[in-house]
Order: C-alpha cells, then structure tokens, then sequence
C-alpha cells in the first residue's frame, strides 16, 4: 500500500514538475526572467541564467520523477526546490507584492491560493523523499540481514 | 519473479511518459491570447511591428518608475526608430485622489499632439501635485500660454470623460489588477508581461526576440 502511494506521490510531483517547465519552455525566457525579477531577489545579470536553466531543471526533475529514477537524488532536490520557492513565495506574500507568482507560466497572481498549492505540493515532495529514503533503507537493511543470515550468498 | 512484474510495467510506462512529454515540450508553440488594439493615446508610428499597451495611473509610483526607468529608454531606441508604438491607457485608481484629473490632463494633451511632454512632465513632479494637487501648473510648466487655453478647455469634455472610461472598460476587460500592466502584441498575438518586474534590459531582449521572428 506505502509502495502504492509513493508511486503516486511521484508521478503527481513529476507530473507537476514537467508541466511547470513546459509552460515556461514554450515561451520565450525574457517573459519568466520578468516574473523572477518582480521578486526583486536576484541581481539583473542572474535573471537570464536562472530563467533559462530554471525550466530545464523542472523538467529534468520531473522525468526523473515519472520514470523513477535516481529517485533519492531526484525527490530531496525536488523538495529543495520547492522549498525554495515555497520560502520566496511567502516573504513576496507577506510584503504585499501584487505580482505574478511565475508557476506556470504567465497571468497567475501570486495569492493564499498559490500559496496553498505549492504549500501542498511541498508536503507531497517531502512525503515522497522520506518515503523513498525509508525504503531504501529498509533494502539495505534486508540485503544485509540475508547476507548475514548467508553470508556466501548460496542459499 | 512475481514481485518484479510490475516494477518493469511502471518503470516501461514511465519510460514511455518521459518520451511523450519530451515530445509535446519539443514541439511546443508560445500560446497567447489574441486582441485587437484599440489606438489612441500612441507615441511612434501605427505601423510599427510591435505595439506595446501601458495601463497606468498618473499618481501610482510603480507606474512613475516604469516611465522613468524603462519607457523612456523604450521611447528613445524603440518608438523613436518605428520598431515600437507604445500606447498610453489611463486607469487611475480610486486611492490616488488627483489621478483622474491628471489622466484628464494628459487626454487633453494628447487630443493637442503634446502627450508625450505632459506625461513627462506630470511623473516628473509626480511628489510635487500629489501633494498639492495642482496639475495645472505642472502642465502649463511644458506647455505654450496658447497651447493651455486648448488644454484647460478638453480637459472638462465629455469626450476626455468617455476616453479614460474607455482604457478603464479595457483594462476590466483583460483583468488588469494593478498598475502599471503592460501589454505587448506582435503578430496579432497579445501577451501580459508580468507585473513588477519588467526592467528595460529584460524589455529589450524580449523585443529583439519579437524583432528577429
């Protein structure tokens, strides 16, 4: 059932990852470079690098996400990142920025509704990265205990 | 072997999910809402291949650094060589208590062919009249004695009334939540650009973009 949800969880996450970078690949990267620098976080020179490279991430965390592999790797960074955005997303919040919150593209004001989403989505993301450290631990633990139990390996 | 079984299903569909979604991205068109524009407060030529909306509120200081610090530039090495014709569209806001006098104004101005230096002048001394509330002064500080008695007459017509009402009707209709939002067009399509964050180096790769296509 565990096994069943975390396949689950990661296909939404992967899901969700894939289109958020193909809303921001179809178009051209000045448009998200404009909803990053509304957050006035980044210096004008790290507008082009992070608008490019941003969408590109997405998606590779996505597919990696979807197809289950480097899952580890895939579903902590996956979770830093949303994190990421998750922390952005509340300080513009809170300082009453009326701008876009450049999820999915163009025209979504930020609000407690994007909020709330991406809130979501990180608990899913950190859900998932547990879940998919447990189980690698629990393997470990069991090719351990079965070399242990055989330690030559020929039962 | 049992338990292995769906592991390999998962993973070929997985598998097979990554291929058609590379796919669908590699094959990706811009999709953008198309709308016709209506022109009437222009700087530049109406034949210029991109048309770039301004919804502004004369008294808003997001909007007086979005013309200080990117519009004029757009002005001067855009408008001014027919790449770009930017139009002006008021949507003074019921907080800023003189905005729609001043929009009144810059109306006026531009029924006379002086928009472009009232609406300089009015973001200029944006701290000065929104204290005082005197635009007058401010408009007959860039404007010739004759050219003033036009204005001060526009400035209480219907027409001027209908024409903000009008950028105000349009800027409802496109769901504009603040000011300033801008617009670009291009080849019949019509893109938002995201409010807040739009710098003049960000403005001008995106229409040396638009320009190349």
């Amino acid at each position: 059932m565990r096994r069943l949800w975390l396949i689950a969880g990661r296909l939404l996450l992967g899901g969700v990852f894939i289109y958020a970078a193909y809303t921001k690949l179809a178009q051209h990267w000045t448009l998200f470079a404009f909803s990053i620098n509304s957050y006035g976080l980044l210096p004008e020179w790290a507008l082009k690098p992070v608008a490019i490279g941003l969408p590109w991430l997405e998606l590779l965390l996505g597919l990696l996400l979807v197809a289950g592999v480097g899952l580890r790797y895939a579903a902590a960074a996956a979770s830093a990142l949303l994190l990421v955005f998750f922390g952005v997303m509340v300080r513009a919040y809170l300082q009453g920025l009326e701008i876009d919150c450049g999820c999915f593209g163009l025209g979504e004001q930020l609000s407690a509704k994007t909020l709330a989403r991406d809130g979501v989505l990180l608990g899913v993301s950190l859900a998932v990265t547990i879940a998919v450290f447990l189980s690698e631990a629990k393997r470990k633990r069991h090719l351990e205990t079965n070399s242990f139990v055989n330690p030559q390996g020929t039962g | 072997m049992r338990s292995r079984t769906p592991f390999f299903t998962l993973r070929t569909i997985g598998v097979g999910l990554v291929g058609l979604c590379l796919a669908v991205v590699v094959s990706a068109q811009s999709p953008g809402p198309t709308a016709a524009v209506g022109i009437e407060k222009g700087y530049g030529s109406k034949s210029a291949p991109i048309y770039m909306e301004v919804f502004s509120d004369f008294q808003c200081p997001a909007c007086r650094g979005l013309y200080e610090a990117t519009l004029r530039q757009v002005i001067a090495n855009y408008v001014a060589t027919g790449k770009v014709y930017l139009i002006h569209r008021d949507m003074p806001l019921p907080n800023h208590p003189h905005a729609r006098t001043a929009a009144r104004y810059a109306n006026a101005a531009a029924k006379i062919g002086k928009m472009e230096s009232v609406i300089s002048a009015l973001y200029a001394n944006q701290d000065r009249w929104s204290a005082d509330g005197n635009i007058e002064a401010v408009v007959a500080s860039v404007l010739t004695p004759a050219e003033m008695r036009q204005v001060r007459e526009l400035v209480r017509a219907q027409e001027i009334e209908r024409a903000i009402d009008a950028d105000v009707a349009l800027a409802r209709q496109r769901q504009v939540r603040s000011t300033p939002t801008i617009f670009i067009t291009h080849k019949g399509r019509t893109t938002p650009l995201p409010p807040g964050g739009v710098s003049y180096q960000l403005l001008k790769q995106y229409f040396d973009y638009l320009l190349q296509q």
